[in-house]
């Protein structure tokens, strides 16, 4: 409810009495959303998650209307104004065992997590933010300790508004600010190299933005030299273990979202399952292993190939995605034209190139529609090259023709299509409303052929996996590093 | 004795906030224009929807609905006329 509250505080701060339907369990999240909205005190209707519909509505009927009518409370007619507890720059002071205690603190959160949670941290030990180490860490970039956290650019932001090169940063959900200094606290905290911090800085650019009720995740990528420069991998096993660059840097996006944005399990971030990749892993991209013609993803976002940028990459819902054959199968399908891939695409005893993404196609939208993010090995998009795609946007064309599908088909996927407000709106390739069109009219399941993106990393051994794509998510998700340093 | 240090703060920067009282509340719902805004998917608001104008044949009701995140806002001119507005989220 995020996006509820500011305009039913536009209605009550006009007159117009309001009562919000929303889960008991999403009480803390409707509080604290009220409060920075301007209206702590909203009256608030808890609806069931399981009881059928008309015996839900029955229980509390009465209590909307109640909602809308009992005159209000001595409490609800007040004004005034919230005083953050503290804003100050030094948080603790005492000895190094103690920052420890302090720092790792956690707080037990009631249903529905039933747990205790890190007040600051990821859950998992941190270095201590010292004033030294914090200032060590600040030589990682030229801009000043006190500097807020502004865009570096026009951004569109997850609302769907624009907001000009300047604006401060609101992290996500809190909509709190923060400085050059703040971040630098929290890369020491993930362990982070001074040379790091301008990566760590475009992160915070991207307000860390968590999800709320479903299954979302984001990881990074970074695309440029910068991740030569830092030692970072782009290799066998980029999105695991072991590489320090990597793992520290996607650890900052957790710890900047529960610091920063005031992101907390189960209070304000509802991710039913959660996910390894809520804000936990960074790579780069091997921009010695694209084909030749095909962009990295610098200059596919406008920047030059020389010019570093993070990709801040969300997925949603369909989590991370694996391939649907083992290595060895699919250098049989290539190399001799043998095995099931070869039987399903018709090319038994045919050598490659294949163009292998044909197999995955049906697997894409088995159960939601909207573009993809391929990360794919070097070798696999060499394949594609060979098979025909002289570039990426080849690729793209292709997917985007691949994803129709008729009508009939496309509504029983369970997650309305929000690009076109699901079947209130209008179908985009037709002009007209869903209800008009026949039930054999072919849609397109992805937005348009340049909301699919492909990152090629990764080792030798034939894989690929594939989420949804940024653009389906609504997300702009390139932010430079260079701007940064 | 223990060497004390200072940590910087990680945390971000919330800004004092204003708050404001509720709406004053309707006499009665009778006769009045009451908008049902509805967000997301419609689990239980069909149900409400129907209950609501079953139940109450007397208010003037305006559904309003998308399966986005952001309500349907009022135009101008329901602004004007609107006497409350039922908010369901459900996402």
């Amino acid at each position: 409810m995020w996006e509820q509250l500011p305009y039913i505080a536009k209605l009550e701060k006009a007159g117009i009495p309001t009562v919000l339907i929303d889960f008991e369990d999403q009480f803390n999240m409707v509080k604290q959303t009220a409060l920075r909205s301007g209206i702590p005190s909203v009256r608030y209707v808890h609806a069931s998650r399981t009881l059928p519909g008309p015996e839900d509505v029955d229980t509390w009927m009465d209590k909307i209307i109640d909602a809308l009518t009992v005159p209000l409370t001595e409490k609800e007619k007040e004004s005034g104004t919230w005083v953050p507890a503290s804003n100050d720059r030094i948080i603790f002071e005492g000895t190094m065992d103690e920052a420890e205690e302090f720092f790792h603190q956690t707080e037990y959160i009631p249903h529905p997590v039933n747990a205790p949670i890190a007040k600051f941290t990821d859950g998992l030990p941190v270095r201590i933010p010292t004033e030294e180490r914090v200032a060590e860490m600040l030589k990682g970039t030229s801009h000043k300790p006190d500097e807020l956290i502004t865009f570096q650019s026009e951004r569109r932001r997850w609302d769907g508004k624009k907001y000009a090169k300047g604006n401060p940063v609101l992290m996500h959900p809190m909509n709190w600010t923060t400085t050059v200094e703040r971040v630098a606290a929290c890369a020491v905290m993930a362990g982070c190299k001074p040379e790091y911090l301008p990566a760590v800085l475009a992160i915070a650019e991207s307000g860390c933005y968590i999800a709320s009720t479903h299954t979302f995740g984001q990881w990074l990528c970074v695309s440029g030299p910068y991740a030569k420069e830092i030692g970072m991998s782009s290799g066998c096993g980029m999105l695991g273990p072991g590489n320090v660059a990597n793992s520290t840097i996607g650890r900052t996006y957790e710890i900047m979202a529960r610091n920063l944005g005031g992101a907390i399990p189960g209070v304000n971030r509802m991710t039913s399952l959660g996910s390894p990749f809520e804000g936990s892993r960074c790579c780069a991209e091997n921009a010695d292993g694209l084909p030749p013609g095909w962009k990295g993803l610098n200059e596919e976002s406008d920047y030059k190939k020389d010019e570093s940028i993070i990709m801040v990459v969300p997925h949603v819902n369909d989590g991370i995605r694996g391939v649907q054959f083992s290595p060895g199968g699919y250098r049989a399908f290539q190399k001799s034209g043998h095995g099931g891939i070869a039987r399903k695409l018709g090319v038994k005893g045919k050598p490659g190139p294949h163009n292998w993404l044909e197999y995955l196609i049906p697997e894409f939208w088995a159960g939601r529609e909207g573009a993809k993010t391929i990360i794919m090995n070097p070798e696999m998009a060499r394949h594609l090259y060979d098979y025909g795609f002289k570039s990426k946007e080849e690729v793209y064309e292709w997917l985007w023709k691949k994803s129709y599908l008729p009508l009939k088909d496309y509504r029983n996927f369970s997650w309305p299509d929000l690009a076109t407000n699901g079947w209130l709106g209008i179908e985009p390739t037709s002009g007209k409303h869903w209800k008009e069109l026949p039930e054999d009219y072919m849609v397109p399941v992805a937005e348009d052929p340049y909301a699919f993106c492909i990152v090629v990393g990764g080792g030798d051994e034939e894989v690929s996996h594939q989420i949804s794509s940024h653009r389906h998510l609504g997300m702009d998700p390139f932010y430079s590093i260079d701007a940064w340093r | 004795m223990a060497e004390k240090v200072r940590c910087v703060n990680p945390t971000g920067i919330s800004k004092v906030i204003e708050t404001f009282p509720l709406a004053t509340r309707l006499d009665t719902v009778k006769g009045k224009n009451i908008c049902m805004s509805i967000c997301g998917e419609p689990d239980i608001t069909i149900a409400l929807e129907k209950k609501l104008k079953s139940d109450y044949t007397n208010v003037n009701w305006n559904v309003k609905k998308t399966y986005g995140l952001f309500p349907l806002p009022l135009t101008d001119e329901e602004f004007k006329t609107t006497d409350a507005v039922i908010q369901g989220v459900l996402w």
